[in-house]
């Protein structure tokens, strides 16, 4: 399998992996490039790959038809809140449930591990009256709260617990040893060599924050609180119909940053994925 | 500084005991090796003075203070583990500072420290590195500096040098000495290597399944094993045993007949257990017959593998001998070095 | 002794004997998990409970009135015609996503398994639909598969009349399990490449020098010893595919008729957008036991399927 391929089949293999590779790369390309594409052009035959004219308005009106950076500033603080809390509380029930013997804690951990089984959907009818009844609905905490406490959490807590246990004993044990107590050892030891599953951690719960669609819809009814992807299937026209290239203008602004941040720091991101806990 | 004792110490998992009521005193200043075979318990009890592992019973004493539910941390000791326990994360110098830090000592105190430690171990131009760059000896010497820059009540080694290769490893035996020696401070050291325990110790304990089965000087334990089985634990290679018969003619083995001391005079007729060292035959005319098995010459001795009888025992001889297998020597045990066990229980008859 | 700490007292036993290690460890542990045992109460144990009550009762909620009805939002469950539908749909919907999906995977990280330059390259380009915001990357996939969009474009190209994908039963179900799939694969495929690289080399030595071919070499030595990667895989994607909202609802509001409309969809239909909370919790009941019973079953799987465990 590691052998010297010979020239033929690698010119085989790069042919069909840059094949197979146009369903994921092409959709993006075309929603950057139709985005500056004048309405009359986006649905042209033959269908242009590079934009013949260019109409930057589209941009302008991302920002006039809705208060689009205030959807994007919302999207973006409750990913940040949501990560940062999600780290605190996973990392700390991942540790405990690694590291510390109290009674009871496998059947806790069994109770928590329940959490990965519950679709969102399914406990959404009773967090909605829940959020209702404490007066936040079309606000933002059940979109901070629920996936920082609730079952969305429970992914991260199992891969920091799973990284934990691999953590040598023998650091904590010298730890102890040199006078530091349980939070301290977690803080000053566990923590900073947690760092590859924390980072997993932060990408997982950044981009399931960043994709939530199903939470803001039911929980948000203004404009000015939406988050973006609900935002996104807002610029419609009067009869409904999608303004194409004014959503897909904004679809580019949502998606470009994230991306650049990945390819940036791709190495760490898929690495850091491929190597924790998930390998069961 | 301080005294360490341990009065009727227990361990149990659930119904399993581990450790069965283990009494030891240490006196303030004395290096002493607890030494067995593998589960024999001698990690958990290190363990268990540390403070990272809960008693089940009997009372642990540091320094005259009771320190059962204390925290390590609260136990004034310092320890060097197996792995060394480095801080992946920090240099040599946070790492060896690092408990310092954490008893509120200055940043002037704690450089102090950690220089004077640096400086006795050879580290200072290591300080910056951190432990990934550094190699086995280098970083055996980390965990000792960790240990020492604190000047704790006692020192913990857990097996340290299990990770060296051989060469480095008696370099660093005799480096630890050395530091015991310079600093005075009451060290417990847990070993499965019957050398390191023989060439460092001031008081051996030997452990076997939980129990203490006999606490002593290096060589008291060589000379005056209290049984069977501390008898061929220490010393190397091991004591070779044969199972026989006292009588007036002498020790009845299958197949020989051996000499025996005055001494044994009050147990003829008893079954028992011949125990001689290898070192302890010599070359003689006059001897009992042994036929060879092998011969490995060590260039500075000469080790055999002979047939007493029936029974394969070792021999070490300052001449050479070179025979070939099949041949037969004639050799005589030294009767004053000679061990009798009773043939079960295996206490030490004379 | 210049920094260390030393309690005076002698024989007095230090601090109160209550408070023992192991008690000290056990309010550690507690302290430790409380937030996320507190939330996952609230957040999930408590609505799990709520969602069975509600279950068992009529909710109007225009009229304000809230009553017990036993198990006739179950008998509805039976009765419910469209709901056979439904389950259809989502059956479908979950097996061609999964089966699309691994396979495509494997496929992927066996490419990527290759020596060859510049791999991290494409291995970064496949896995980039993982990060692009869900929303944003179904609008795109939306617009491509109009009557008159991109896709049919270059069909028509080649001189291919293209279908319209979103309004014809089949081509509907088939374009959301796909837009999912080239969405997500990225994740599985890394998951995959990571079974790959750990398989041992000396493994394919061994087969080469017993003459094995490349074929059986992947169905012999590489299927079994990647197994356990494969159940959690399918796993993760058969309870993901169980939850996907989004993407039916930009793409085709689960039509045309019902032909995309999978079980989440309805339940999110019938509590929100029609207000029948009480049978919208008896859909999510249906949901948890569906999720928990795949779950178990492929756990049970385990030791049929999986050949070889660390």
């Amino acid at each position: 399998m590691k052998a010297e391929l010979s020239a033929r089949r690698q010119v085989f293999l790069y042919g069909l992996m840059c094949v197979l590779l146009i369903p994921f790369v092409f959709p993006t390309w075309w929603m950057v490039t139709s985005s500056v594409k004048p309405i009359s052009d986006i649905f042209a035959f033959p269908p242009h790959l590079v934009p013949q004219n260019y109409d930057w308005t589209t941009y302008r009106k991302v920002f006039e038809l809705q208060p689009f950076v205030r959807q994007y500033w919302n999207s973006a603080y409750i990913a940040a809140l949501v990560t940062i809390g999600t780290m605190i509380v996973s990392s700390m029930a991942g540790y405990a449930f690694a590291r510390i013997r109290f009674p009871f804690a496998n059947t806790i951990f069994m109770i928590v591990l329940l959490g990965l089984l519950i679709p969102a959907e399914v406990t959404i009818v009773p967090l909605f009256q829940m959020f209702l009844k404490a007066g936040m609905v079309n606000t933002h905490w059940p979109l901070i709260l629920v996936p920082i406490f609730g079952a969305p959490s429970v992914f991260a807590t199992f891969i920091m617990r799973q990284f934990f246990v691999t953590l040598p004993t023998e650091l904590e044990e010298a730890a102890r040893v040199d006078g530091l107590g349980r939070f301290t050892i977690f803080r000053k030891i566990a923590l900073p060599l947690a760092k590859p599953a924390l980072a997993s951690v932060a990408i997982f719960t950044f981009l399931h924050s960043w994709n939530l669609f199903l939470e803001p819809i039911v929980f948000l009814s203004s404009a000015d609180k939406f988050t973006l992807p609900q935002a996104l299937t807002q610029y419609t026209d009067a009869y409904g119909g999608p303004m194409w290239n004014i959503q897909l203008a904004a679809a580019t602004l949502t998606a470009l940053p994230v991306l650049m941040v990945f390819i940036i720091a791709q190495k760490h991101f898929v690495e850091g994925l491929a190597h924790t806990g998930l390998k069961g | 500084m301080a005294e360490v004792t341990l009065s009727k110490v227990r361990k149990s998992y659930g119904a399993v005991d581990i450790i069965h009521g283990v009494d030891l005193d240490i006196s303030d200043g004395e290096f002493v090796v607890l030494v067995g075979p593998s589960g024999c318990g001698k990690s958990t009890l290190l363990r268990m003075i540390a403070g990272l592992e809960i008693i089940t019973g009997g009372d642990i004493r540091i320094g005259g203070r009771v320190v059962n539910d204390l925290d390590p941390k609260d136990r004034d000791i310092a320890m060097v583990f197996q792995n060394y326990a480095l801080y992946p994360h920090m240099t040599v110098g946070t790492n060896m500072g690092f408990s310092l830090e954490h008893r509120g000592a200055s940043k002037a105190q704690i450089a102090e420290r950690v220089n004077w430690a640096a400086d006795i171990l050879g580290l200072s131009h290591l300080l910056e590195r951190y432990p990934r760059q550094l190699s086995g000896g280098q970083r055996q010497r980390v965990a000792m500096g960790r240990a020492i820059v604190r000047d704790p009540q006692v020192f913990l080694f857990d097996e340290p040098l299990s990770n060296l290769d051989a060469k480095l490893r008696v370099v660093m035996r005799g480096e630890i000495k050395t530091l015991h020696q310079k600093l005075k401070t009451t060290t417990i050291y847990v070993t499965h290597d019957q050398v390191e325990a023989m060439t460092m110790a001031d008081k051996i304990v030997v452990l076997n399944g939980g129990r203490v089965e006999q606490i002593g000087a290096p060589l008291d334990l060589y000379d005056q094993p209290a049984n069977r089985f501390v008898a061929g634990f220490i010393g190397s290679p091991a004591m070779n045993f044969l199972d026989g018969t006292i009588t007036s003619e002498g020790f009845i083995a299958p197949g020989i007949v051996l000499p025996l001391p005055e001494a044994a005079h009050g147990f003829h007729g008893r079954k028992a257990v011949y125990g001689i060292r290898p070192e302890h035959f010599t070359l003689h005319d006059s001897g009992v017959p042994a036929e060879i098995v092998l011969v490995e010459p060590m260039g500075s001795e000469t080790q055999v593998t002979m047939k007493l009888g029936e029974t394969q025992v070792i021999g070490v001889f300052r001449e050479r001998v070179a025979l070939l297998s099949g041949a037969t020597i004639r050799v005589r045990p030294d009767l004053a070095s000679l061990h009798l066990f009773s043939n079960n229980g295996g206490q030490r008859l004379i | 002794m210049a920094v260390a700490q030393n309690n005076a007292s002698s024989e007095s036993r230090p601090i109160s004997p209550f408070w023992t290690i192991a008690r000290r460890d056990s309010l550690a542990g507690f302290l430790f998990i409380a937030p996320q045992l507190i939330g996952i109460t609230i957040f999930v144990l408590i609505p799990l409970g709520l969602v069975f009550w509600y279950s068992l009762h009529e909710w109007n909620v225009l009229a304000n009135t809230f009553t017990y009805t036993g198990v006739q939002n179950y008998r509805m469950l039976i009765e419910d015609t469209n709901l056979l539908e439904v389950l259809g749909a989502t059956g479908i919907f979950s097996a061609g996503l999964v089966i699309f999906n691994l396979s495509l995977a494997l496929l992927l990280a066996v490419l990527l398994n290759q020596k060859l330059a510049g791999i991290t390259v494409f291995r970064t380009l496949f896995f980039s639909p993982v990060v692009v915001s869900l929303v944003a990357w179904t609008i795109v996939w939306g617009f491509l598969l109009q009557k008159n969009g991109g896709i049919n474009g270059m069909l028509q190209l080649f001189g291919i009349e293209g279908p319209n994908w979103l309004r014809e039963e089949t081509t509907a179900m088939i374009s959301v399990i796909v837009v999912q799939a080239f969405k997500n694969v990225g994740l599985n495929m890394i998951l995959f490449l990571a079974a790959l690289q750990g398989v041992p080399n000396e493994l394919y030595e061994a087969a080469r020098i017993d003459g094995a071919p490349r074929f059986k070499q992947f169905r012999r030595i590489t299927l079994p010893l990647i197994s356990p990667t494969i159940l959690l895989t399918s796993i993760i994607t058969i309870v993901g595919s169980l939850q996907v909202f989004a993407q039916i609802a930009v793409l085709t509001q689960g039509g045309p008729g019902l032909s995309t409309t999978v079980l989440v969809y309805y339940l999110y239909q019938q509590a929100f957008q029609f207000h029948f909370f009480g049978y919208g919790s008896t859909l999510s009941i249906l949901l948890f036991v569906i999720v928990a019973v795949l779950t178990f079953a492929q756990w049970q799987m385990r030791r049929r399927i999986v050949f070889y465990e660390s």
